[in-house]
């Protein structure tokens, strides 16, 4: 209980550092928001535009697809939010030797690199969900009560789990390979295959979305659950199952590597 | 003329042979550049499926199989990003180095261009554009691509690097007032890749928006090779779209100058 207390305090510490950044930079803030918000906004207008010469889409309805495409960036938003550092290690800090430093205080160290940075860009992400689920819900397509809501939030923060438990395994791989960045972007963008139903897809690619990297449990799955009374609630929690295996198995790997980590030298 | 190509022609080969000494890393990125073609080949799939007409656009199925490929070939020829360089040259002050050489720095900037055009072009492009003219003769019994076809578009290809490139420069520049570009960068990806017609063939825009477009420099970036490739274009309007292509390799050009000699004028350097 005192550790919580003091790592929270700390956590507190971390990121009134930050705050300060950004407000000194206000210009930067606005247009690393400016661009992921047109980023995302691209993609629903491609949506709108394609409805405009078919009825639905495989069964899927304009709304339906954009509560997925809303619902998808949530989760991603968080996970952006608090821990983009770790791509830091996949491209930098092991190669440069700059992973000392964590490795030097009396702190848990997955602690120190999340702390170290919040990334306001992920603003832009969240902004452009929630507009997205607000209007799904305005427009009644949303399954709306106590249990559901509940869920709502669980998921998203298990799919956030999820997308910092993919980042951290593979950018911990940097401790052996020195650059890890690559991986790790082919890995992260295959979140984009989750944004619309995996049943366009053919087997091979619907197989490595949902369970080989398990995308398609952060976004499609879940988001199908909350508009449609035929989809159990069971696809959440295999949600949340996948979110803590793929945990503890990143986590391992990273608590690994920093052992096994030597730094740069001079 | 011989002066100028032996001036400039070493950042052209320079920037070829780094791309080669990083091959690892950039074929994993090649590997996720196709995911998105890939993606928008099942969505396409899927529209299609649903749809009634069997043409979207002005386009059938396999015309836009063709075109959702050509597009990634196109844009991996086209779209090379000089204002990433100008940025690290300003945020480094490298810039002032290259303002007391001897050379004219947008032009060698868009020679390294041309070189990693030219990379990518060998790599993987080229193997993609094969794999669709093979993919309309096996799989669709059509017949290849003429030879005047190939000619016409990569004549298109050429203005429209040029076209992007010279944007580009004049994108670059905001780089002396703000040293996070990242955003805007986004920002501008975001923006192009539906005004070039990247993401969704123009065809599909309102008509009013379509009208909009005909007088913005981004259609030409890609939408217009695509088209010359799909054979889309014939006679005078053929000859309409390379002409307007052209006069935006002379406007943009004309304006890159205007901004630079303004931007140099205030730019300050601090240390050496």
């Amino acid at each position: 209980m005192k550790k919580i207390k003091r790592y929270l305090r700390l956590y507190r510490v971390f990121s009134s550092q930050f705050f300060k950044t950004i407000m000194q930079s206000k210009v930067d803030f606005l247009m690393g928001l400016l661009g992921f918000f047109l980023t995302q906004l691209s993609g629903i207008a491609f949506l709108y535009l394609v409805f405009e010469q078919i009825p639905d889409l495989k069964g899927w309805s304009l709304e339906q697809l954009m509560f997925i495409y809303g619902f998808a960036q949530i989760p991603r938003g968080i996970d952006h939010l608090f821990t983009d550092n770790i791509w830091m290690i996949a491209w930098r800090w092991v190669i440069n030797g700059d992973f000392d430093k964590y490795m030097l205080r009396p702190m848990n160290i997955f602690f120190q690199v999340i702390a170290e940075k919040l990334q306001p860009d992920a603003l832009g992400e969240l902004l452009v969900g929630s507009i997205l689920v607000i209007l799904s819900v305005s427009k009644g397509i949303v399954i709306v009560d106590a249990w559901h809501i509940l869920l709502f939030i669980v998921s998203i923060f298990a799919g956030a789990l999820i997308y910092t438990s993919i980042k951290l395994f593979f950018a911990s791989l940097a401790f052996w390979i020195k650059i890890s960045g690559p991986f790790l972007q082919v890995a992260y963008e295959m979140a984009d295959f989750a944004k619309y139903p995996t049943e366009i897809y053919n087997k091979a690619i619907r197989f490595l979305v949902t369970w080989v990297i398990p995308f398609a449990f952060v976004a499609y799955l879940p988001a199908s659950f909350f508009l449609k009374e035929t989809v159990s609630a069971g696809v959440i929690l295999i949600e949340c199952v996948i979110a803590v295996v793929f945990w503890c198995i990143a986590y391992a790997v990273f608590n690994k590597g920093t052992h096994s980590y030597e730094s740069a030298g001079n | 003329m011989k002066k100028f190509v032996r001036t400039y022609l070493p950042f052209m080969a320079n920037e070829f042979k780094r791309q080669l000494a990083y091959k690892g890393a950039f074929y994993l990125f090649i590997f996720i550049s196709l995911f998105g073609s890939f993606i928008s080949y099942y969505l396409w799939m899927a529209i299609y499926g649903s749809s009634k007409s069997g043409v979207i656009g002005g386009l059938n199925q396999q015309e836009m199989v063709v075109y959702i490929f050509m597009v990634y070939v196109t844009t991996s020829v086209v779209m090379v990003s000089v204002s990433n360089w100008v940025s690290d040259d300003v945020v480094k002050g490298t810039v002032a180095m290259n303002l007391i050489k001897p050379i004219d720095y947008r032009i060698s900037l868009i020679s390294m261009a041309m070189g990693r055009a030219v990379y990518q072009f060998l790599a993987p492009s080229i193997f993609i554009w094969i794999g669709v003219e093979v993919y309309k003769a096996v799989a669709l019994g059509q017949p290849m691509v003429s030879v005047t076809t190939v000619i016409i578009y990569l004549c298109s290809c050429m203005m429209s690097f040029f076209i992007y490139t010279l944007f580009d420069f004049c994108f670059g520049m905001i780089a002396f007032f703000t040293t996070y570009i990242f955003g805007l960068r986004m920002a501008k990806e975001a923006l192009l890749s539906f005004l070039t017609g990247q993401l969704i063939p123009i065809s599909l825009f309102p008509a009013a928006v379509q009208r909009v477009f005909e007088y913005l420099p981004f259609s030409s970036m890609v939408y217009t090779p695509v088209m010359i490739y799909l054979e889309k274009y014939t006679g005078q309007e053929l000859a309409f779209v390379l002409l307007r292509q052209a006069v935006w390799v002379v406007i943009l050009y004309a304006l890159g100058s205007l901004i630079w000699h303004k931007v140099t004028r205030r730019l300050v350097v601090l240390g050496g």
